[in-house]
């Protein structure tokens, strides 16, 4: 493998592990929590400068809603603060980002179908928390303490999700990466030697099918994988747990008898978040083509690069919901 | 072969941006602390956090009747169970004798009290695991590590000492010009306080210092 090739894969790995640091707190559930556990690490470089801008906007965010009931020109700001709020604070929890890209890796390569899913997964995030607090706080005057357990029922549902999810890419990845490994080398530089595989490790193969191999079209292979209801279990598994953010200005705008204007409010976080999820799809899908063009996309090399990296993805995502879960369990049988 | 193409560089380090960065704070706590002694020694230290109205409006939802802010009875088990978990954060209360780790236990006297305005305040006391000799200076800082609350010293007399000693005195070591409730001025202090693998909350912590004679 060439380094630039190796150099890219790094990149990748080192995406998906600063995806699943995002939430290094896992297991401590935070006394002040609103709505789930969310917690930070500790920011450096530009992570740093990022965080001063979304702490900026989050104050003016809060500002603009404290001045909405004077001043209704304040509605302009506080959009446009939730929007930036939005895009910094990206898709409120980080493994909403992690398994739409490691989805992105499992199974996409069309741009535009990512876009719509960074998208579909943000504008769930924002009505999930309309809901859980329109109906909950407003209709039945719930509490705070009552609004974080149906919460935390979500937050449950979502991480069961990401499992689920990430058990059926798995099954179905590894089932691919198996067959490309069976398939007998193409014809071509490498024509009769299998280098790629340890079994044969003497140089030749003196199969019936050597050199009368054609490789299938990347293409048609992967789109023979997309799945509606896959998508849709993606768009859930990322999508379904409220961030904080959106929970405090919705409560806060009811309380001072303006929760339309909250309501509007996060669905502009979400159309931010959007940009910040989609952007991460588009990176998601650039990456695995890249990595597959320079390794030549006819190649078995190619081909199995490409499944490896969709088994990895899979496996990824059901790592990620086993380890939510599990932390799940432990923040509950220490509270 | 990366530097080919610009556009995924950006796009590159506007992900790894935005995937560490995506907690700050969501709450902010204006700090009172009393330092309590007795019989020259420290026992512990008695907090009072009022919350920003964001928080309050959320701690106080679904509470109060007829438009009246709720009762300290009311907002009771929310109190309880916000300081259940305290103790896996060290209760964001970090004090030190001699340059070494005092530990605090469990809270005492937990209560929640919502003013006019509906902003909540989180009253308990913090007693030491065992008081310490006060005559040996003692200091501690407010602040949440992994930075979801934002703590600020409040602006007037932020720690009092209760039953001291005559002749102890309390100075406060500022890291910056930043108040609690003075949040517009956040933005401009971290980029004062901001180094590469800086940690937010404890760079932002005030130390309050207690000496006894």
């Amino acid at each position: 493998m060439k380094y630039s090739k190796l150099l890219f894969f790094n990149i990748l790995a080192v995406m998906f592990v600063a995806a699943l640091l995002v939430e290094p707190a896992l297991a401590q559930r935070h006394p002040f929590a609103v709505g789930g556990s969310e917690a930070a690490g500790a920011p450096s470089g530009l992570a740093g400068l990022l965080l001063t801008w979304q702490a900026k906007f989050h104050a003016a965010l809060q500002a603009a809603a404290r001045g909405l009931k004077d001043d209704p020109a304040a509605i302009a700001t506080l959009l446009g603060s939730s929007f930036a709020y939005g895009v910094f604070h990206a898709a409120g929890p980080g493994h909403g980002k992690a398994v739409l890209t490691s989805y992105m890796v499992a199974n996409e390569t069309a741009l535009r179908r990512g876009l719509a899913l960074a998208g579909f997964a943000a504008l769930l995030q924002g009505i999930v928390a309309i809901c859980l607090v329109g109906v909950a706080a407003q209709l039945f005057r719930a509490t705070a303490g009552q609004m974080n357990d149906a919460a935390r029922l979500i937050e449950l549902a979502s991480y069961a999700a990401i499992t689920a999810l990430g058990a059926r890419l798995a099954l179905i990845k590894g089932r691919a990466l198996r067959a490309a490994l069976r398939t007998p080398t193409p014809a071509g530089r490498f024509a009769c030697e299998s280098i790629d595989d340890p079994a044969d490790g003497h140089g030749h193969v003196h199969g019936p099918d050597c050199g009368h191999f054609h490789a299938p079209e990347p293409a048609s292979l992967i789109a023979s994988t997309f799945s509606w209801r896959d998508a849709l279990a993606t768009v859930v598994a990322a999508g379904l747990r409220p961030c904080s953010g959106a929970i405090l200005v919705l409560v806060f705008t009811l309380s001072q008898n303006m929760f339309a204007a909250g309501v509007a409010a996060v669905l502009a976080m979400s159309a931010g978040t959007a940009l910040s999820t989609g952007a991460l799809a588009s990176l998601a899908v650039h990456a695995k083509s890249a990595a597959m063009r320079w390794s030549g996309p006819e190649s078995r090399r190619a081909q199995l690069i490409g499944r490896g990296a969709e088994f990895a993805a899979a496996l990824l995502v059901l790592l990620l919901g086993g380890v939510l879960l599990a932390g799940y369990g432990l923040s509950r049988g220490g509270a | 072969m990366v530097h080919r193409n610009p556009f995924l560089i950006a796009l590159l380090a506007f992900v790894a941006g935005i995937g560490s960065a995506s907690a700050h704070p969501h709450v902010w706590v204006a700090v009172r602390s009393e330092v309590v002694f007795r019989d020259g020694k420290i026992l512990g230290v008695r907090h009072a956090w009022e919350f920003d109205e964001m928080y309050s409006a959320f701690a106080t939802q679904g509470l109060g009747k007829a438009g009246k802010p709720p009762t300290r009875a009311e907002l009771e088990p929310f109190a309880k169970s916000s300081t259940e978990t305290l103790s896996e954060f060290d209760y964001f209360t970090f004090a030190k004798q001699n340059n070494a780790k005092v530990a605090f236990k469990p809270p005492q006297d937990i209560s929640m009290e919502a003013d006019e305005k509906r902003n909540v305040t989180l009253r308990f006391f913090l007693p030491l695991e065992t008081p310490v000799a006060a005559n040996k200076p003692f200091s501690f800082q407010v602040y949440d590590p992994t930075y979801y609350v934002s703590f600020g010293l409040e602006n007037k007399e932020p720690v009092t000492l209760a039953r001291a000693p005559a002749g102890c005195s309390l100075s406060l070591v500022e890291p910056a010009p930043l108040l609690a409730t003075d949040n517009q001025k956040l933005g401009e202090a971290f980029f004062q306080n901001m180094s590469p693998g800086a940690d937010f909350g404890v760079k932002l912590a005030t130390r309050a210092i207690v000496a006894c004679p």
